[in-house]
């Protein structure tokens, strides 16, 4: 397939598009501050499309992200404030936390045999109602300086400094998937999981593990809301986590990642979270009602998912794919 | 006799039956303010309307599918009949009339697209929930109608007699209705022969198609009648309805003994799962236990009712190998 032909160069010609659009249409786009802010909210959504992408690759699905998430920044803010922890121990212990509660719902995924969907959707009730009675639903705001200074870290006057922390996961996914063992046999699993156990995998063990990996990813994108905030705050990710669930999908099918699972595309979901991102900053800056913004996300995920059909059934007559 | 007694015991609604009875018991022995009458109707508030939810969701499990977008049609459909009625001044009837056919009309988009693309119903109704939310807020700008009539007002805060509000009436017709059709229509036929398989149901000349898109239209009306009646039940049309319907929507049908690969749904086992459901929330309420707690609640019944299911299945599949 010719790189004009592929998902990732269509994604990297609507983001310039859309940008250049915007900037013309609205001084406040290409603003310093703008691009901060746009750059911050991209990162973390860059985040939340890679925890559901890792799930995504094994042909299932994690609806607790969120709750996860939530959990994960909250065990930091306790940690930080209540227990007294130095701030880098409280990260690491945080995101093992996630990966925890991600393996939770590995370990009874693969034991029960049931579909992901109804475990996670299950466990997102239950770590959601679980971090909420033990919070009593109160945000830890004293958290130390560092985080809420990294969140207002500026690269080259305008970009913000989490976004090069999306990219530092983004090349430790590409290093896993593209160069391990374990990454390739995840990939394996997903594509086929009858075959893959009989060539040696433990496709089990390999599943729980991307659980495992969604859920410290999920405690990772949560940390960078907690940076962006100054605050954990019970309530970030909405109603049971359900907020993030769109961002969350919205990246890897925009990106191209099969639903089916087998295939991964991290460039994708990384420029589809992009995408998202920039229209809905560009249509907030557009004052185009902001209330309608969500009814547009809507309609995006619904567009991105026909084109791809469209794009792949063309492809296919071509007989290129 | 025995062998019609067993029969019984291994339907799916006589196990969350025995579970209510006892519980019920129990609860009542603790608390004797568990049975007065203001608590029933407490307790039968709530289930009417959540019912009605599960009900709505329920369709769509026997399908083979899943729905998210069952409390965004609802919400929708309830901040349509409340606004219609506060800004057109529309008689009740008529706007519960015209939400139902918004209800409809969400379901059937939702069911052309599955049914036109192929797409998992699970991404096609994640994209359809934020669109219908997002109309809702666009319409709404989060704010609620607060001009609810006064009829539509006490039909959600008044009882029939003794401790049965009105708000069971409705309820009571859905819940037949549903049952009708499963049981009894062929459209409801098609829809379980559909979930439980595809391809045999597609080879015996069902058009899948506009199985899909019945089952989803049916689903979409019911969430417009459960936002409808939570207006009637809240007296006023608040954005936020059916924000938190989603895990109620799954706990109470799978309780129920539905499967979730689709073609096996229990109109009675979801009801009573859904009273199970509102017995644990009043019981956490009576013996002051917090709240939050009803989350971790829900999360933990679907748990245990999903692996109850499956080792049934496994038992069933073991006693058929024996065969």
């Amino acid at each position: 397939m010719r790189f004009y032909q592929t998902n990732e160069f269509g994604l990297f010609a609507l983001i310039i598009l859309f940008g250049a659009f915007f900037a013309l249409a609205t001084p406040g786009f290409a603003s310093v501050f703008n691009v901060f802010s746009l750059t911050r909210i991209m990162s973390i959504d860059i985040m939340i499309g890679f925890s559901m992408m890792v799930v995504i690759v094994t042909g299932g699905l994690n609806l607790a992200v969120g709750a996860i998430g939530v959990s994960a920044a909250m065990a930091c803010g306790w940690l930080i404030e209540a227990a007294g922890v130095p701030y880098p121990v409280a990260i690491l212990l945080a995101l093992a936390f996630g990966a925890f509660l991600g393996a939770i719902n590995g370990i009874l995924i693969v034991r029960s045999g049931l579909h992901s969907f109804i475990i996670t959707l299950a466990t997102m009730s239950i770590f959601f109602g679980l971090m909420i009675y033990l919070t009593h639903a109160q945000a830890f705001r004293v958290i130390v300086p560092e985080f809420a200074q990294f969140g207002k870290l500026r690269l080259f006057g305008t970009v913000s400094a989490l976004l090069i922390v999306s990219c530092i996961f983004a090349i430790a996914l590409y290093v896993l998937y593209r160069f391990t063992p374990l990454g390739r046999q995840m990939l394996a699993a997903g594509a086929n999981a009858a075959a893959s156990e009989l060539s040696g995998i433990r496709v089990d063990r390999t599943y729980i593990i991307c659980h495992a990996l969604s859920g410290a990813l999920a405690g990772a994108a949560a940390l960078m809301v907690v940076a962006r905030n100054g605050a954990a705050i019970p309530s970030m990710a909405g109603h049971l986590g359900q907020d993030w669930l769109l961002p969350a999908f919205l990246g890897p099918v925009l990106g191209g990642t099969l639903l089916m699972g087998g295939r991964v595309s991290l460039l994708g979901t990384f420029l589809g979270s992009a995408l998202v991102t920039t229209l809905t900053n560009g249509l907030l800056q557009l004052r185009v009602g902001e209330f309608w913004i969500q009814a547009m996300l809507g309609a995006i995920l619904l567009f991105a998912v026909l084109l791809d059909l469209a794009r792949r059934s063309y492809l296919q007559r071509r007989g290129i794919y | 006799m025995n062998a019609r007694i067993l029969r019984y015991l291994q339907s799916d609604w006589a196990g969350p039956l025995l579970i209510i009875v006892m519980g019920g018991a129990v609860i009542a022995a603790l608390k004797p303010t568990f049975l007065s009458p203001f608590n029933i109707q407490v307790l039968l508030l709530a289930i009417s309307v959540n019912a009605v939810i599960a009900l709505s969701q329920m369709i769509i499990i026997g399908i083979g599918q899943m729905n998210l977008s069952v409390g965004a049609i609802g919400g929708l459909a309830a901040i349509s009949f409340a606004g219609m009625m506060q800004v057109w001044e529309l008689p009740p009837l008529m706007a519960a009339i015209l939400a139902l056919l918004i209800g409809l009309t969400g379901g059937l988009v939702n069911g052309f697209i599955i049914a036109r693309t192929g797409i998992s119903a699970f991404v096609i109704t994640l994209a359809s929930l934020s669109i219908f939310k997002g109309i809702n807020l666009g319409i709404t700008k989060a704010q609620p109608f607060y001009h609810v009539p006064d009829s539509v007002k006490a039909f959600g805060n008044t009882v029939m007699f003794g401790p049965i509000p009105w708000l069971v009436l409705p309820m009571v017709v859905t819940v037949l209705l549903v049952f009708y059709l499963l049981t009894r229509q062929r459209v409801g036929r098609y829809i379980l022969a559909v979930g439980g398989n595809l391809h045999a149901a597609e080879l015996s000349g069902i058009s899948v198609k506009s199985t899909i898109m019945w089952a989803h239209a049916i689903s979409g009306i019911l969430a417009a009648m459960a936002g409808i009646m939570l207006v009637a039940r809240l007296q006023l049309g608040q954005p936020s309805i059916g924000d938190d319907w989603l895990i109620l929507s799954f706990a109470a049908p799978v309780i129920g003994g539905a499967v979730l690969a689709g073609g096996h749904v229990s109109v009675a086992g979801t009801v009573l799962g859904v009273v199970i459901v509102a017995i644990i929330t009043q019981a956490l309420v009576l013996f002051e236990i917090d709240p939050f707690l009803v989350q971790v609640v829900l999360g933990g019944l679907i748990l245990w009712a999903v692996g109850m299911n499956r080792i049934r299945e496994v038992r069933f599949q073991k006693s058929l190998k024996r065969i």
